[in-house]
């Protein structure tokens, strides 16, 4: 380790830091997940700058909180994420040991996306036997075109209370994303339509909102419980049991481990698909729109059969 | 977080729109239940000899309001056969100072070090490096203030500066209003995604070294019949979070490295940790050449999502005070730890500790295994 180099590149780091001005140029926007990096970019064009502080390969319960992550937080003007618990593990830590005024959960700058729309899977019991059950619901709010239009709708509101001086350039970029949302969502619950009722194994719950949205149905999870991997036991008391002819396949997403998944296909000749579960996943996804059609096409590709 | 979700179920399924979480008072509680079975006991130890309740914890927690945040946590701890119930952390913490500054007071542990902030149960092996054991009682909390400041830089960057009362450190009350001080700084950022790192260098200065000795002298002006060696057979040794070797000056650096494939720790993880302490004058009778050093480097391999394998090297180089001289005292310790771990609330240790020495009596082998159960509230990831 260079410990020179670093040192110096610190002491630069210091200079700058106190030496430069503040600019309100932009709004400094801190994204828990890249879909909401994606959503705020097109609300806030060039007037946000945006760092998310995961990929889509990261699964969002288990990140640690980072020094880089608590630096990339200290120098935000605005918090986006998806709440009910999902970064329980990590985002408390960041926010305290980052002490930004601004994104506190008590100011306009921390916005929770999945406080927003109504969340599925609630659950009634509250016990840890039922594994890493979320108590404010299934978190993974993103995956419905309706839910993320109403969470844009509202992320426009917020912004705007944030730089009341901007309301006509929010308001604008949010009519026009509107209008093509709404657009897509129609072509998209067309091409859908030979999907319908159709029925799915998927490894964790993170497609509840999805199937919401386009009436597919899940079979069974890879997962034992919420959180608990796979394991070979689980697997054949789920093969035994689950009738596999009606699924279309076993559904992954890039950030999950596909071993399972590929051990139940050899066993029932069921596809795995692997689906981008946000933007960045590969290099067709780098918009919220490239990931509704990269899904629908994947899910088209088997589901039809 | 799900005690509080727990009271107010039924309120949370009618509410959309506002988190379920935001708008409870209920603090979050967690309870971490931890025991061991050790087969030999082992020199500097922890746990003893047989079955043993660790590091059973009781911990509240919540925002006070929209300044300050409190926790408490209490620790049930088996002493010569009876339950005590030691206070390890009752403090409060600031939320929204300006300028990155951060001050906590009470009682807490010590931000001096890699390991010594962090719980106990967030380790990978079931007792800490001999050199903290030695220097430090495992880990080092007492009552007093911290200020930090997290620097305006693009690394990260935190300065933060102790004062304690020091009863902790020495064991025994004294007449100074601060006994230690400390001063400590970190500096931490991502090589690219999927490898992140931290050094850190602190230093503490502990003024009631001498005042200890004062004692000590006494005691053994009289009877100058002490016993060499061995200080982990002594009953007071195993639990006591007293420091058995001080230094006036004591200068720790401390290094870590992460790597997980695309960043996602979930699945797979290395971590590479390292320390080394150095503690000078004991005592007002020391030269130079009497001082208590050590080091450790650790390594873990989450090699699947429940399962982690660690191996860790170390090796302590002490200086035990008798009255005006001192008795050097040398231990080499190895782990190797498997852990199982269900969830993020459960986990099951097996370790192996190899120690060897010329100078204690109770080095050896032992095999340990620990279960560590959390009940509550989802503890924080911290790098």
């Amino acid at each position: 380790m260079h410990i020179n180099s670093k040192l110096y590149r610190v002491l630069i780091g210091l200079v700058i830091g106190l030496f430069s001005v503040k600019s309100h140029a932009v709004l400094n926007v801190f994204a828990c997940e890249p879909e909401w990096k994606a959503l705020i970019e097109i609300l806030g064009k060039e007037r946000v700058d945006v760092v998310s502080a995961t990929n889509a390969f990261q699964d969002p319960h288990y990140i640690e909180a980072r020094p880089s992550l608590i630096v990339k937080l200290r120098r935000a003007d605005f918090l986006i994420c998806t709440g009910a618990d999902l970064e329980i593990g990590w985002l408390p830590l960041l926010l305290k040991k980052s002490g930004n005024q601004k994104v506190l959960a008590t100011q306009p700058g921390h916005f929770m996306a999945s406080d927003f729309v109504k969340r599925l899977e609630i659950p009634h019991r509250h016990d840890r036997s039922d594994g890493d059950v979320h108590a404010a619901g299934n978190p993974h709010v993103h995956l419905d075109p309706q839910r993320l239009l109403l969470v844009a709708t509202e992320l426009k509101n917020r912004l705007i209370q944030v730089e009341p001086e901007h309301e006509r350039f929010y308001e604008n970029n949010y009519r026009a994303f509107k209008t093509r949302w709404l657009s897509n969502m129609d072509r998209w619950k067309q091409q859908a339509e030979p999907l319908l009722g159709k029925e799915f194994i998927v490894y964790h719950r993170n497609w509840s909102y999805l199937f919401d949205w386009l009436s597919l149905k899940e079979l069974a999870d890879l997962e034992p419980k919420p959180g608990v991997p796979p394991n070979s036991r689980y697997l054949t008391a789920l093969l035994s049991k689950t009738d596999s002819t009606q699924a279309k396949g076993i559904l992954v997403s890039n950030y999950q481990n596909p071993k399972a998944a590929h051990w139940l296909s050899e066993r029932t000749a069921l596809p795995v698909i692997t689906l981008p579960f946000t933007v960045g996943a590969n290099d067709d996804v780098q918009t919220l729109e490239g990931l509704f059609d990269a899904i629908i096409d994947q899910l088209l590709i088997n589901g039809e059969k | 977080m799900k005690q509080r979700i727990l009271m107010t179920s039924g309120f949370a399924l009618a509410m959309v729109g506002a988190s379920a979480c935001a708008n409870e008072f209920n603090p979050d509680i967690s309870l971490v239940l931890d025991g061991t079975y050790k087969s030999q006991d082992t020199a500097l130890q922890n746990a003893e000899k047989g079955f043993s309740l660790g590091h059973t914890e009781l911990a509240i927690e919540a925002p006070v309001d929209d300044l300050f945040h409190g926790r408490l946590s209490a620790v049930l701890e088996d002493h010569e056969g009876k339950t005590e119930i030691n206070m390890e952390e009752a403090f409060l913490e600031t939320t929204a100072l300006p300028y990155g500054l951060h001050v906590k007071a009470g009682r807490f542990l010590s931000g001096i070090g890699y390991l010594n902030g962090r719980h106990t149960h967030e380790d990978d092996f079931s007792e800490r490096p001999a050199v903290y054991r030695a220097l430090l009682g495992s880990h080092y909390f007492d009552d007093g203030i911290n200020a930090s400041i997290l620097m305006p830089t693009d690394v990260y960057w935190i300065i933060s500066a102790e004062a304690f009362d020091g009863k902790q450190m020495s064991g025994q009350s004294h007449d100074k209003s601060v006994g230690v001080y400390t001063l400590s700084t970190k500096v931490g950022g991502d090589f690219n995604t999927e490898n992140s790192w931290q050094v850190g260098a602190s230093y503490l200065h502990n003024r009631l070294t001498e005042l200890e000795n004062e004692e000590e002298e006494h005691e053994d002006g009289h009877d100058h019949e002490h016993d060499h060696g061995d200080h982990a057979g002594h009953s007071h040794a195993s639990h006591s979070h007293d420091v058995e070797y001080q230094g006036k000056h004591l200068y720790i650096l401390d290094a870590v490295w992460k790597w997980a494939p695309n960043g996602n720790s979930k699945e797979e993880q290395l971590k590479l940790a390292a320390e080394y302490l150095l503690a000078k004058d004991p005592n007002q009778y020391a030269s130079s050449d009497d001082f208590q050093q050590g080091w450790y480097f650790s390594s873990s391999y989450k090699f699947q999502p429940e399962w982690t394998v660690s191996v860790r090297v170390g090796q302590v180089d002490l200086s035990e005070a008798h009255g005006d001289h001192f008795h050097r005292q040398k231990l080499d310790e190895a782990n190797l730890a498997l852990t199982w771990s269900r969830s993020h609330f459960s986990l099951i240790r097996m370790m192996y500790t190899h120690q060897s020495s010329d100078d204690f009596d109770n080095d050896g082998s032992a095999l340990s295994l620990q279960y560590q159960m959390t009940l509550g509230a989802h503890g924080a990831h911290q790098f």
